[in-house]
């Protein structure tokens, strides 16, 4: 029994104003995850939104849930018979949506669900946020359950280097206003990525990746498909460390690239999207985020 | 009912729990630890710092005298190390024993209040502690953070993927009372919840359970969507911190309306009647809300747990490490004891739901013996 990858999504916003925001987004990834997969919203049991960036910051409730309300998972009164959702949200920076799928991953394992969704969304600033790192908003979603016959996804492997946190943080904090330009006081929201980190980050990941696959067994040569994140050139530097040819690397590119929590989500969906990913046998997942924590999995057609 | 691995399991059921599937380890909870801040605000203290004359007798309507906060150089990851610090002083285990460490707390400020998004605040506290080699990540699920560390630990547990874990929280909350007290006018104020945040750290230790005592009985959880918004918080526009709007009343409603159904549903699950339960721990936010819901309770099931405790007197609602903040006052005074059977029911913003059922054990009881 391996779990298995159903249904992928993918939103960016368009010129309707209704179409912005971290929750919207995640909300019309969802969506079009369950049609691809041919999903009822009611078959998903889990719900883990994995997106830092909440619009207005929201603190409370998980943003999971407004998304469950949304897409209409159960959401209304409890059903005899029937199996509810539980939604709640993992927040573990560009590394959260391969520690969400660890996560669902397990309770399908041990079938306290049947189905699982995954989503990752990030809002961009308002105009008072202070934010030295810009990224477009994007949202996307994968949904998971289980095939007898096929390996699927196996456990995420994670590793930190904390010595190297500073080189890409994100928080909230309180400014009084004061400084060269009157500014009114309030919470304002800063995102810092130091010189440095990608290069860093590729470096980690490689020494990460390596002992994984040898915990495997599983030499590079066999990996059919690398899906690195974040960004074109952490892909390029991590698959040279690793000696896997470009060729078997996927190219996110510019657009993809620039996303943050949905884009090892988005990333999958473009290489189910190409062909690439029922192509491969051997599939080797990496992501690298703030920490800097590298999270990698395999999963096996 | 569906078969799994040729055993028929029963899985029509609105909670989402685990199977009694052959084969799973058993968990329980091995230790607990908390961090109190020293400093006391009182109920009485707070509203004479309101900016409106709000006529509202908050101690009679909530039976909070008073809450524990934050001085000074103290904030959530402050008082996670803490509680995680005194959590592995009453264990067995050292810092380097665990395989996943788990931030649940709402709040997550680190040098006074920066709200840390990323990286996540578990990393500053494994690094506190010395579990450098744990698997960390956070979850965010509003006062259900805690439990919901508990039943994804378990899974892991039961499936043998790791041997143990901790949950940690830290919640530096009080602020939201000191912003509440600037806008808050009457009574129907959607702030007026915040007046009863309390600041504590809660940290808990779940491991394969090999002692052969009944550990984790029943772990379960929900989220009633339909009723997402009635309780959001942002940061706030008045102060450092932030700020909460919540429909109480609302909530209550629901809660009284579904709470019957879902317990019904786990305690059946873990073949257990509610009269079994020796301690039931709810989520604290008042004494009037745990005293209406116990009489739903009783009215529905036509018996009552052993004691339903109300903690609230001196600690208000520490959100996440609520259930972990009665249990060591419990604990401590020694009046809980090896062989109770507790049930912790998580009601959170979302609207989240979970019931957590457990038995204390010699170790734990005897941790907290000074």
């Amino acid at each position: 029994m391996g779990v298995v990858v159903v249904g992928t999504g993918v939103a960016r916003p368009t010129r309707s104003p209704l179409s912005h925001g971290a929750r919207r987004l995640a909300d019309a990834a969802a969506r079009q995850c369950l049609v691809s997969a041919g999903y009822q919203p009611d078959s998903i049991n889990m719900l883990v939104n994995v997106g830092v960036y909440r619009e207005r910051g929201l603190g409370e409730p998980a943003l999971a849930a407004l998304i469950q309300q949304d897409v209409d998972a159960n959401a209304g009164r409890i059903k005899r018979g029937e199996h509810g959702t539980f939604s709640f949200d993992v927040d573990n920076g560009a590394c959260g949506a391969l520690t969400g799928l660890d996560v669902v991953r397990g309770f399908l394992t041990s079938h306290a669900i049947h189905v699982g969704m995954v989503v990752g969304s990030d809002s961009a600033p308002g105009p008072l946020h202070v934010r030295a790192l810009p990224r477009p908003e994007s949202g996307a979603a994968i949904l998971l359950g289980r095939d007898e016959g096929v390996v699927g996804l196996s456990a995420v492997r994670q590793r930190t280097y904390p010595e190297y946190a500073e080189l890409l943080e994100g928080y909230w904090e309180w400014v009084d206003g004061a400084g060269r330009f009157p500014r009114r006081p309030g919470n304002r929201l800063v995102v810092l990525e130091r010189r440095g980190f990608v290069d860093r980050a590729a470096q980690c990941a490689a020494e990460v990746t390596t002992d994984y696959l040898d915990d495997f067994g599983v030499p590079t040569e066999s990996v059919d498909l690398l899906v690195a994140t974040p960004g074109q050139t952490f892909a390029d530097e991590l698959a040279d460390l690793l000696g896997i040819g470009r060729e078997r690397t996927l190219h996110v590119g510019e657009q993809l690239g620039a996303m943050h929590t949905a884009q090892p989500i988005a990333a999958i969906d473009q290489a189910r999207r190409t062909g690439r990913w029922a192509a491969a046998r051997t599939i080797l997942l990496v992501a690298a985020g703030s920490g800097i924590t590298v999270t990698t999995a395999l999963y096996r057609h | 009912m569906t078969t799994i691995e040729g055993v028929a399991i029963a899985t029509e059921h609105w909670l989402t729990t685990e199977p009694d599937l052959a084969g799973a380890h058993p968990a329980r909870l091995e230790s607990i630890g908390v961090r109190l801040p020293a400093r006391r605000l009182s109920t009485d203290e707070l509203m004479a710092s309101t900016a409106h004359d709000t006529h509202i007798d908050l101690e009679r309507l909530t039976g909070i005298h008073e809450r524990r906060i934050v001085a000074d150089g103290e904030d959530s990851l402050s008082l996670a190390v803490g509680a995680a610090r005194d959590c592995l002083n009453r264990s067995r285990h050292r810092a380097g024993d665990l395989d996943m460490v788990i931030n649940a707390s709402i709040s997550k400020y680190a040098g006074g209040y920066r709200q840390r998004l990323e990286p996540p605040l578990s990393l500053l506290v494994k690094q506190a502690i010395g579990a450098v080699d744990a698997v960390s990540f956070d979850i965010s699920n509003a006062c259900a953070g805690m439990l919901t560390g508990v039943f994804l630990l378990n899974d892991y547990i039961r499936r043998g993927e790791i041997e143990r874990g901790m949950v940690v929280s830290g919640e530096a909350i009080s602020q939201l009372g000191r912003n509440a007290a600037r806008q808050v006018r009457s009574i129907m104020s959607r702030q007026l919840a915040s007046l009863t945040l309390g600041d504590a750290g809660a940290a808990v230790i779940v491991e394969r359970d090999g002692t052969g005592s009944s550990g984790i009985t029943t772990a379960a959880f929900t989220t009633l969507a339909k009723h997402s918004r009635l309780c959001l918080a942002y940061p706030s526009r008045v102060g450092p911190g932030a700020t909460m709007y919540t429909r109480a009343r609302t909530i209550h409603k629901v809660a009284i309306d579904n709470v019957p159904t879902l317990l019904r549903e786990a305690l059946d699950r873990a073949g257990l009647d509610l009269a079994d339960i020796d301690y039931f721990i709810p989520h604290q936010t008042s004494s009037r809300a745990i005293r209406t819901g116990t009489r739903a309770l009783q009215d529905i099931f036509r018996q009552l747990p052993g004691e339903v405790v109300d903690n609230v007197e001196l600690f208000g609602n520490t959100s996440s490490t609520t259930h972990f903040v009665a249990l060591h006052r419990l604990l401590q005074e020694g009046r809980m004891h090896a062989g109770d059977r507790v049930l912790l029911l998580a009601l959170a913003s979302g609207l989240e739901i979970g019931v957590v059922v457990f038995t204390i054990d010699d170790q734990m009881e005897k941790s907290w013996v000074s």
